[in-house]
């Protein structure tokens, strides 16, 4: 794999996982994957958290395979993978804390008001 | 000399450190010689000629000014009209007119047209080399983005200027409440203009992969090239929904093809999605060359490196990325689940970590230097309080809850200009006044540049920070009058005051420029002591930028360099050929691996240009029929402009140092234009994909669907699609077959071949498009797959097109032994158009065939 490749590989995969995990997220809104129970949670909680946990073990596994040492040529491409490892863990984590298909609708007040 | 034994020489110069000098020559000589070569042609006929970088690069930034000036102007008339609560300045439709063009022009006719320019002009200097890749495609970007702004300008002194805001939301912009040509002026306009910066990033990408100086190794490279390539990257992704987007609403205007009509299964929110999928990448777009700007200004300014070399790479590369990850931020109130709301919160405060990165970095540049307050420094600073400012409300907004609460109002308005005048206007400023004596050859008159600074900071902060305030107490944005709200009064006339405060500023810098450029004393040759290449050459820079080629051991040397170059020590001296040479290496290595010769002066990007000019009089008008010539011209151009580069004889190695011998590009088929063209899929498949999403999204999210039922006969159906794919497929076949045989002479048949078999999917497609496919006014649905088989047909009449040139190329004897002609390029485009047909006959088989 080239370097400019290595080096965005980890970009890639939470730009992969992301897509994947907010596509999943409409279609199974759409579908009502929301009231179809999967064990424990919903089938859609199940694919989402499936999908972001695909994400985290893909990158993981690229941070791993990638030397350690190297200069630039190695640094980069670690750098990129952390990236897209906390990227995607940070991005997607609300996939365990959220509610899923719930419209938010925004109350109207004003922050600051003269006296 | 064969190609074995030229490949083997390139191999022996990978060891960058082996090349060896050039003998010294007389400079004056190589001069003269590389003059007759690279010089624009003199008088009017240079104007309408030139292809050079350095003359279009200036061409872009002038115009860019001109542009920045007219919008200037529409901002004093914004402050003028919100001075009082019920100014009667201007009437309600043409304030619209007047906000929607002030955003338009500083968008799409200054802020990217600036960069672009900056880039055009600096890059080659930069990375040592003489020219772009596609000096043809940059003069026609330039008269793209020239023509297309004035359809604008022209569109607002007639009155009849787009009025629906910068951002062009469905369904005000629709055909129901925008009945005249003013939104047809901005979509047509603005995707006029977008050509210009689709043929920028597809030149910048390739001129930093290939054309770096031999020995100027990624990894090594000016900050300056990082930071463009990121931003031409994501020129290619971002713009591409945006060009969709447009398509579909003009589509939806001109012919009644329904994309975002409730009523008939669209959704007024895909605009939106395909808007900002473009719209947020553009903030880092305009960005990161100013970033790379003062990457190259804030080490030079403070004699020392920049601290963190890696890191800013590492956080340029994680914000290209991360940017395409916060648009929906900007639809934060129009009804989103929790949880995407919080997947976009969440990036959005993320993304200002590879910020802060590149601001720390930059600090500790400055901590471990010597900061010397030379005016460029002035407005690094004006960048570091403006810019922070602006970030740290960026991340205020990324809250949903406060984003809430400050939705469309001033708050906004004072943020994005605190982004974009801090990120990329001061920087620009800092950048103008570094780069200036390398454009003219003068120093500047001391003291104008100062007074133009405070003022401009002064105006800025006591214009934009009130704007908080208002905001904050709930005025909305793009309101002409508030009668009702005298709590606002004297925050918009004080905002006003100082925005008259900042135009004197501007009008202060750009008096600043104009008299060091006629009256300035001369310039030193590196006034900063910079060691950059773009130093080492004579001042003004000559039309060839370096007498010779600069290689290892002279990438940092700046003005030192200079003199050596000049003497022809470097690679690949003077034009003894009476040709356009350039270097071509390696993307990791820098290696050298050919020499690329350039097209000379031409009128044909301004033909071509005129011509999709018509194309697009043609749709404003509303004469459709008669875009079918304009489109014909557009053609028969695009073929002229093809044949031009064609060779019909072997062209000699060329020797570029002593000991290193190589071949020119028409003995390869790894050349810069094959480069090119997958640069142009990537942005290829990003419409594509934009326009699955629009699929997927309206097949989801819309109300009106389910869609009516099916009426066309779905065997047939199924029938023509397999037809149409096969077609394309076999033409994959045939252009492989073509370059097996190549080496023979052998590609007439195959080509042929490939000719007949993208006619066959031709002719399946229009036969489902016919007797198959819905009328695509009756749905949603409908009209997508009007798109995705238009879609199809487009890519497929190219490949025949491109069948027909291999074809006329292997006629002509221009296909045989090394000299691929147009193949490689043909079987990219027509393996793309198989996938993509592929894809799309998938769904429209998914949907149904037919009935």
């Amino acid at each position: 794999m080239s370097f400019l490749a290595r080096s965005i590989a980890g970009p890639m995969i939470w730009a992969v996982t992301f897509s994947v995990v907010y596509a999943l997220h409409g279609a199974g809104c759409a579908l009502g994957w929301d009231g179809v129970v999967a064990g424990p949670v919903s089938l859609q909680r199940a694919a989402l958290v499936g999908s972001w946990a695909l994400g985290l073990i893909a990158g993981a596994a690229l941070l791993q395979r990638l030397p350690a040492s190297g200069g630039m040529r190695a640094g980069l491409p670690r750098a990129g993978a952390w990236t897209g490892l906390v990227a995607t863990l940070f991005t997607l984590f609300p996939v365990l804390v959220t509610s899923s298909c719930d419209a938010a609708r925004a109350p109207a007040i004003h922050l600051f008001t003269p006296a | 000399m064969t190609d074995a034994t030229i490949g083997a020489a390139a191999g022996t110069g990978a060891a960058a450190g082996e090349i060896a000098a050039n003998a010294p020559q007389r400079a004056l000589g190589l001069h003269r010689e590389l003059d007759r070569a690279w010089a624009n042609a003199p008088g009017w006929r240079g104007q309408i000629t030139a292809v050079s970088h350095t003359t279009l690069g200036l061409r872009f930034m002038a115009t860019a000014l001109v542009f920045f000036a007219i919008g200037g102007i529409l901002a004093m008339l914004i402050r003028a009209q919100l001075a009082t609560p019920e100014g009667a300045f201007l009437d309600t439709e043409i304030y619209n007119q007047i906000f929607t063009m002030h955003g338009s022009i500083m968008m799409f006719l200054f802020a990217i047209p600036m960069l672009e320019g900056l880039a055009i002009y600096m890059l080659p200097k930069i990375l040592g080399t003489r020219d772009l890749a596609f000096p043809r495609l940059t003069a026609l970007g330039y008269w793209c983005y020239l023509f297309g702004g004035l359809i604008l300008i022209f569109a607002l002194l007639g009155g009849v200027a787009p009025h629906d805001g910068w951002f062009m939301y469905t369904p005000l912009s629709g055909a129901n409440y925008s009945p005249g040509v003013n939104a047809d002026v901005w979509l047509l306009g603005v995707t006029f203009v977008e050509i210009s910066a689709l043929a920028a990033a597809v030149e910048i990408t390739v001129t930093i992969l290939r054309q770096r100086a031999p020995g100027m190794k990624l990894t090594e490279m000016p900050l300056f090239a990082w930071y463009m390539l990121g931003t031409s990257v994501m020129m290619l992704v971002g713009f591409p929904p945006l060009i969709l987007a447009s398509v579909l609403l003009e589509i939806e205007r001109a012919f009644g093809w329904p994309f975002f009509e409730v009523a008939r299964g669209g959704d007024p929110l895909l605009w939106q999605h395909l808007f900002w999928l473009f719209g947020h990448p553009e903030v880092y777009i305009i960005f990161l060359p100013a970033a790379g700007a003062l990457s190259t200004i804030i080490p030079v300014m403070c004699r020392t490196t920049i601290l963190g070399y890696g890191a800013i790479v590492a956080a340029i590369v994680a914000l290209v990325f991360l940017s395409f990850g916060l648009w929906v931020h900007h639809m934060f109130t129009v009804g989103i689940p929790h949880m995407a709301l919080a997947f976009f919160s969440a990036a959005s405060v993320l993304v200002a970590v590879p910020t802060a990165v590149q601001v720390f970095a930059w600090i500790g540049t400055m901590w471990k230097g010597r900061p010397e307050m030379h005016l460029p420094m002035y407005h690094v600073m004006g960048f570091f309080l403006t810019f922070v400012m602006g970030g740290l409300t960026g991340v205020m907004l990324a809250i949903v809850p406060f984003n809430w609460q400050a939705h469309d109002t001033h708050f906004v308005v004072a943020h994005l200009h605190y982004v974009l005048i801090g990120g990329f206007v001061f920087p620009m400023m800092a950048a103008a006044a570094y780069w200036m004596p390398q454009i003219t050859g003068r120093a500047r008159i001391k003291g104008l540049g100062e007074t133009a600074f405070w003022t401009i900071l002064i105006g800025f902060h006591g214009t934009f920070f009130l704007m908080h305030l208002t905001g904050l107490m709930g005025m909305p944005r793009r309101i002409d009058v508030y009668p009702d709200n005298p709590e606002w009064i004297w925050l918009n006339l004080t905002s006003s005051l100082f925005g008259f405060v900042m135009t004197i500023g501007f009008a202060l810098f750009a008096l600043d420029l104009v008299l060091q450029a006629w009256l300035g004393p001369r310039s030193p040759r590196d006034p900063w002591r910079a060691p950059g290449l773009d130093w080492a050459m004579r001042l003004p820079p000559p039309s060839y930028n370096f007498a010779s080629l600069p290689g290892p051991g002279r990438l940092d040397g700046g003005a030192q360099a200079a003199q050596g170059l000049a003497r022809g020590e470097g690679l690949l001296p003077g034009a003894p050929r009476g040709r356009r040479e350039v270097l071509v290496t390696g993307v990791g290595s820098a290696r050298p691996e050919f020499v690329a010769i350039l097209p000379g002066n031409t009128a044909l990007p301004l033909g071509l240009a005129g011509a999709i000019g018509v194309f697009v009089l043609m749709m404003l008008s509303g004469l459709y029929w008669l875009t079918l010539p304009a489109l014909a011209l557009v053609a028969a151009l695009i073929w002229v402009w093809a044949r031009g580069m064609a060779r019909g004889r072997d062209a000699a190695p060329v020797e570029v140092a002593p000991g290193l011998t190589l071949p020119v590009h028409t003995h390869r088929q790894d050349t810069l234009g094959r480069t090119g063209a997958v640069c142009l899929l990537l942005a290829d498949g990003t419409l594509f994909a934009a326009l699955l999403f629009g699929v997927g999204f309206l097949s989801v999210v819309a109300l009106g669907w389910p869609p009516p039922e099916l009426t066309g006969d779905p065997e047939l159906g199924a029938g023509l699609i397999a037809g149409l794919v096969a077609g394309l497929g076999l033409g994959v076949v045939a252009v492989r077959l073509g370059l097996r045989a190549q080496g023979r002479g052998g590609a007439v048949l195959p080509a042929a071949a490939g000719l007949l078999a993208n006619l066959v999917a031709l002719a399946c497609l229009g036969w489902l498009a016919a007797a198959v496919l819905d009328d695509p006014t009756r749905h949603a649905r409908d009209a997508l797959r009007g798109v995705l088989t238009g879609y199809v047909g487009l890519h497929a009449l190219i490949a025949a097109g491109m069948a027909a040139f291999a074809l006329d190329q292997a006629r002509r004897g221009e296909i045989v032994g090394a000299r691929a002609g147009c193949l490689p390029a043909w079987r990219l485009w027509q393996d793309f158009a198989a996938v993509t047909a592929l894809i799309a006959g998938a769904i429209l088989l998914a949907q149904g065939a037919g009935g």
